[in-house]
């Protein structure tokens, strides 16, 4: 059962072949409702980042408490008990980008990343490897908000992090919801791609 | 039921109901640490958005001698008969005036606690009660604020909420002494977002800068384009003397209804006239009685 991974390999798997955006295509309806700007890609992948941060040390130092039968709701509790500490922070700390995001921040209870990692990973390792591996999970769903919103961004208001590059709105579609999984299949074919080349020059080499 | 499922069960219940502690310790102290850091934030937007619609900004300050006096409304209600009543800053005190629905004063008394208290609605409450007579049930409406500068009024600042398309919108609004209006920010609204949520909009909000009582009371929602020159001058980002010469020009139009939402630029107009009108009676009723016995408010 032990994980056999280094820790630097925990983090790149999430960043890289496990992807949760572009790799498993999980928690596609944040990333498509609030990644139309970087700014608003980046902030919610940090709020992730340390949501998940919490609750995989939480459950990963409790594992040998939690009856098996109530693994879901306890993961549920813990998820959500983080999130509004977050929340609270977030609005205390932060009040001009909690007023832009307030509401996307209670909804990362219901993210299935957080909640899939708690049940794959941090339920059955050291908290020391469920901390790299919710770090390398956060920085990939972070990297993966911040990419689709740079694309959505520049092609739909021609601006990126708010400033205005291209002086005209190219393609206003691209900042609707429905845009949003445009951008995400594209650009998964596009790293899927990638890895293919990758794999092949490889097979070639060898 | 066996003995080994009947374990199983008290064990999930000891484990949830320890989580559900655990979790409600945990989020009540993050709730207790940021609490001040929230109220002072709320408190920071509010005197951000009464500064901006009194005009003053970063670059535009607001003057040293400039003073804010908070005077709350209170609703007194003995079996059948109302009054209402009024907390009124009096030097380093609060006077609490009480007039009958006519606007005839019925009495007054002197509250034991300072404007830094009767910020708190708790110990508002409990000031209030200590006056008032056994059997009368106080409560609180609602509060303004008078603006003065070098001892003369240069503003109110009011608090209100109407009706809107769907919901209720929260508006705060600044009016001058003579109860012209300066501005008034939209605070919170649920109205369709890209037609009635316009209303947030500058150029629509600023069409009602500069309107006299009069006008306000007198004007109309009327479906045509706004002219593009005034809408320019509203939304200037350095206005000109051109500008406000141009917005002095229109300040007699009717309200331009924003497009696709009649209802919407039709409740801002209704509910603004009638915070005014209402506000404007108060304020004459208090200031007569407030005159007539010699009571020497700060404002």
């Amino acid at each position: 059962m032990a994980n056999e991974l280094s820790k630097g390999a925990l983090i790149s798997r999430g960043i890289l072949s496990q992807n949760p955006v572009f790799k498993l295509a999980l928690s596609m309806c944040p990333a498509v409702g609030m990644s139309t700007t970087v700014m608003n890609g980046l902030m919610l992948g940090v709020a992730v980042l340390f949501v998940q941060i919490f609750s995989s040390l939480t459950i990963s130092l409790f594992k040998n408490w939690i009856h098996p039968r109530i693994r879901i709701p306890t993961y549920t509790l813990t998820i959500a008990t983080w999130v509004t500490v977050i929340d609270l922070v977030l609005a205390a700390v932060f009040p001009a980008a909690y007023a832009q995001m307030g509401i996307f921040i209670k909804l990362i209870v219901a993210f299935a990343i957080i909640t899939m990692r708690l049940e794959t990973f941090a339920c059955k390792e050291s908290p020391s490897d469920s901390l790299f591996d919710a770090i390398g999970m956060g920085l990939g769903f972070m990297v993966g908000m911040v990419a689709i919103g740079f694309v959505r961004e520049l092609l739909g208001s021609g601006t990126v992090f708010g400033y205005d590059l291209l002086g005209f709105k190219p393609f206003l579609f691209f900042i609707l919801p429905c845009a949003g999984f445009f951008v995400v299949g594209l650009m998964m074919a596009f790293f899927n791609w990638i890895e293919a080349k990758y794999r092949e020059r490889m097979a070639q080499k060898s | 039921m066996n003995k080994a499922a009947l374990k199983d069960i008290s064990s999930i219940v000891i484990r949830l109901t320890v989580t559900c502690l655990l979790a409600g310790i945990i989020m009540g102290l993050a709730f207790v640490l940021t609490h001040d850091a929230k109220a002072k934030n709320e408190q920071i937007r509010d005197e951000r958005v009464m500064y901006s619609i009194l005009g003053y900004d970063k670059a535009n300050p607001a003057p040293q001698t400039m003073a804010l006096h908070t005077v709350y409304r209170y609703i007194l209600t003995a079996g059948e008969t109302q009054t209402v009543a009024y907390l009124v800053p009096v030097s380093d005190k609060y006077s609490f005036v009480e007039l009958d629905l006519s606007g005839a004063f019925v009495r007054q008394a002197v509250l034991d606690a300072d404007a830094l208290k009767l910020r708190n609605e708790g110990e508002r409450n409990a000031a209030v009660a200590a006056v008032v007579p056994a059997g009368t049930e106080a409560r609180y409406a609602d509060q303004f604020i008078i603006v003065t500068n070098e001892g003369k009024r240069m503003a109110y600042i009011l608090d209100g909420r109407y009706p809107g398309f769907k919901t209720f919108i929260r508006v705060k609004m600044a009016l001058d002494a003579q109860y012209a209006m300066l501005g008034f920010e939209v605070l919170e609204h649920e109205e369709d977002p890209g037609l009635g949520a316009e209303i947030e909009q500058k150029w629509f909000r600023g069409q009602f800068e500069g309107k006299s009582f009069e006008q306000l009371k007198a004007a109309q929602v009327v479906r045509e384009p706004m002219p593009d020159e005034l809408r320019a001058a509203i939304t200037a980002k350095k206005p000109t003397e051109a500008d406000a010469k141009i917005r002095a020009d229109h300040v007699g139009d009717p309200i331009y209804a924003l497009t696709g939402a009649t209802i919407s630029s039709r409740s801002v107009l209704n509910g603004n006239q009638a915070m005014v009108k209402k506000f404007a009676y108060r304020m004459d009723l208090l200031d007569k009685v407030l005159q007539a016995q010699g009571i020497k408010a700060t404002f």
